[in-house]
């Protein structure tokens, strides 16, 4: 990108802890493109999705002092702090009811008024990988994973038992392991 | 435990994409304290994943990065960026009247707590535009949402009265002076609604109006008036506790207290009479 430094993960997060501000440029510049993926297979609308990663970027420098590196990777701390914000605002009341308004303007007596979640893009990032999957297996995914949906929640609206929603989950994660590789 | 079948079970991609426990988290970082092969197979997924996230990557506009830099920045925008924070003057001038202890995190959290305000300021004001917005659309779609509403429960309230079992259902015919006038009147005996749907009424000048009357023992009672153009497919008119007959006449706008019988354009008799 335009900023010819490079620094090790290890360099860029004594830097982004330290609150300076050219490392957060530079996270910007090197990550929005990933995270912006990631968001988007969550919320589609392109304007929302803006404001939900410059928030994610915000999230980032605000909860930094969390990361802790023997947890995991910096980017997957980063991952699951642009998902779990653009699930979030999905779930809002403000986002349900923007919905059954947009829903009410365009048909007065649209049957589904009730849960319209709009769903993100299907061909980008993981999404891709996931449609590979079986349909009972892609429909798990999708719920716990891009909708963030509890597997006591999928288990009661799935009409299976718990255990048998972990099961496919998780095996389907490892499917997913190997498609991505 | 078997490690190869623990690292086979899906559990490490769990955790790594935020969809394990807490408990499950806490047990893989017992279990790896043990055996090492379990970081290297989570940090094995982590790349994968960072890889192919950053292959899958979608440039966002520039106005983002715009609007976050300001936002990092918004806190503290009277200092600039190289020198150090608010924080280290206010410490040195704390420090000699308080411990340094105690001292030290009370400032550090009011600080946290000012820039935060600040943050939050900010926010909220960029939001409050977008939430003006917002809310006249709101209003305007609740409007529109309230009067559909309230149509259709009347569309409802007035399709239930006609197939309601209790209806009793009057053919009204056209009398000589309107042959081709026909209507059907429903009268509810138990809730005594009485509800009109015209089938061919001629339309009538400006200042006349139909009027239904309900025919007592002989004697006329006024149901209300209505028009031959109503856009309305049923019309709800006035209540009657009793009805022999039923008669429609054109009077003045606004309808008359007696009928104008040589006027009368239909007329229908209750079956049970």
């Amino acid at each position: 990108m335009s900023n010819p430094v490079t620094y090790t993960e290890q360099e860029l997060v004594a830097l982004l802890k330290a609150q300076d501000e050219s490392s957060y440029s530079y996270l910007y510049d090197h990550y929005s493109g990933a995270l912006y993926g990631v968001v988007l297979q969550i919320i589609a609308d392109q304007e929302l999705a803006n404001d939900v990663l410059q928030e994610v970027f915000v999230n980032i420098w605000r909860k930094i002092q969390s990361y802790d590196s023997s947890k995991g990777r910096l980017f997957t701390w980063m991952l699951n702090v642009a998902r779990n914000l653009a699930i979030d605002v999905v779930r809002s009341k403000a986002y349900q009811n923007s919905r059954k308004n947009q829903d009410l303007a365009n048909s007065a007596f649209s049957e589904k008024a009730g849960i319209a979640l709009q769903p993100g893009l299907d061909n980008i990032g993981l999404k891709k990988a996931v449609e590979k999957l079986k349909p009972e297996h892609r429909e798990l995914i999708d719920l716990a994973y891009f909708k963030g949906y509890t597997h006591e929640e999928i288990a009661a609206s799935q009409g299976l038992p718990l255990g048998t929603v972990k099961t496919r989950i998780r095996s389907a994660l490892i499917q997913l392991r190997d498609y991505l590789k | 435990m078997n490690i190869e079948e623990y690292i086979s079970s899906g559990v490490i991609q769990a955790i790594v994409l935020g969809l394990a426990s807490k408990e499950e988290e806490r047990e893989f970082e017992q279990l790896a304290a043990t055996y090492p092969e379990l970081k290297q197979a989570r940090s094995a997924f982590e790349i994968i994943l960072e890889k192919h996230a950053m292959a899958n990557g979608v440039t966002p506009p520039n106005k983002v990065k715009d609007r976050f830099l300001e936002a990092i920045r918004e806190p503290s925008r009277n200092t600039s960026s190289s020198n150090p924070p608010n924080i280290i003057t206010m410490e040195k001038e704390q420090v000699p009247v308080r411990r340094a202890g105690s001292s030290r995190y009370a400032v550090a959290a009011s600080v946290i707590l000012l820039a935060g305000l600040a943050w939050f300021a900010y926010r909220s004001s960029e939001q409050n535009k977008e939430l003006t917005s917002l809310k006249a659309v709101n209003e305007k779609l609740q409007s529109k949402y309230n009067s559909t509403d309230s149509i259709l429960s009347q569309i409802i309230a007035e399709r239930n009265a006609v197939t309601n079992p209790d209806a009793v259902v009057v053919n009204m015919v056209g009398t000589q002076v309107a042959p081709k006038s026909s209507a059907n009147v429903y009268w509810d005996s138990a809730s005594k609604n009485v509800f009109m749907v015209v089938k061919n009424m001629p339309k009538l000048p400006n200042d006349k109006q139909y009027q239904l009357w309900a025919l007592i023992d002989g004697k006329p009672k006024d149901l209300g008036v209505f028009d031959a153009t109503d856009q309305k497919v049923i019309i709800k008119m006035k209540n009657t506790q009793k009805a022999d007959a039923f008669a429609i006449t054109i009077e003045q706008k606004g309808g008359a207290p007696s009928p104008t019988l040589d006027k009368m354009q239909s007329m229908g008799k209750l079956k049970t009479q």
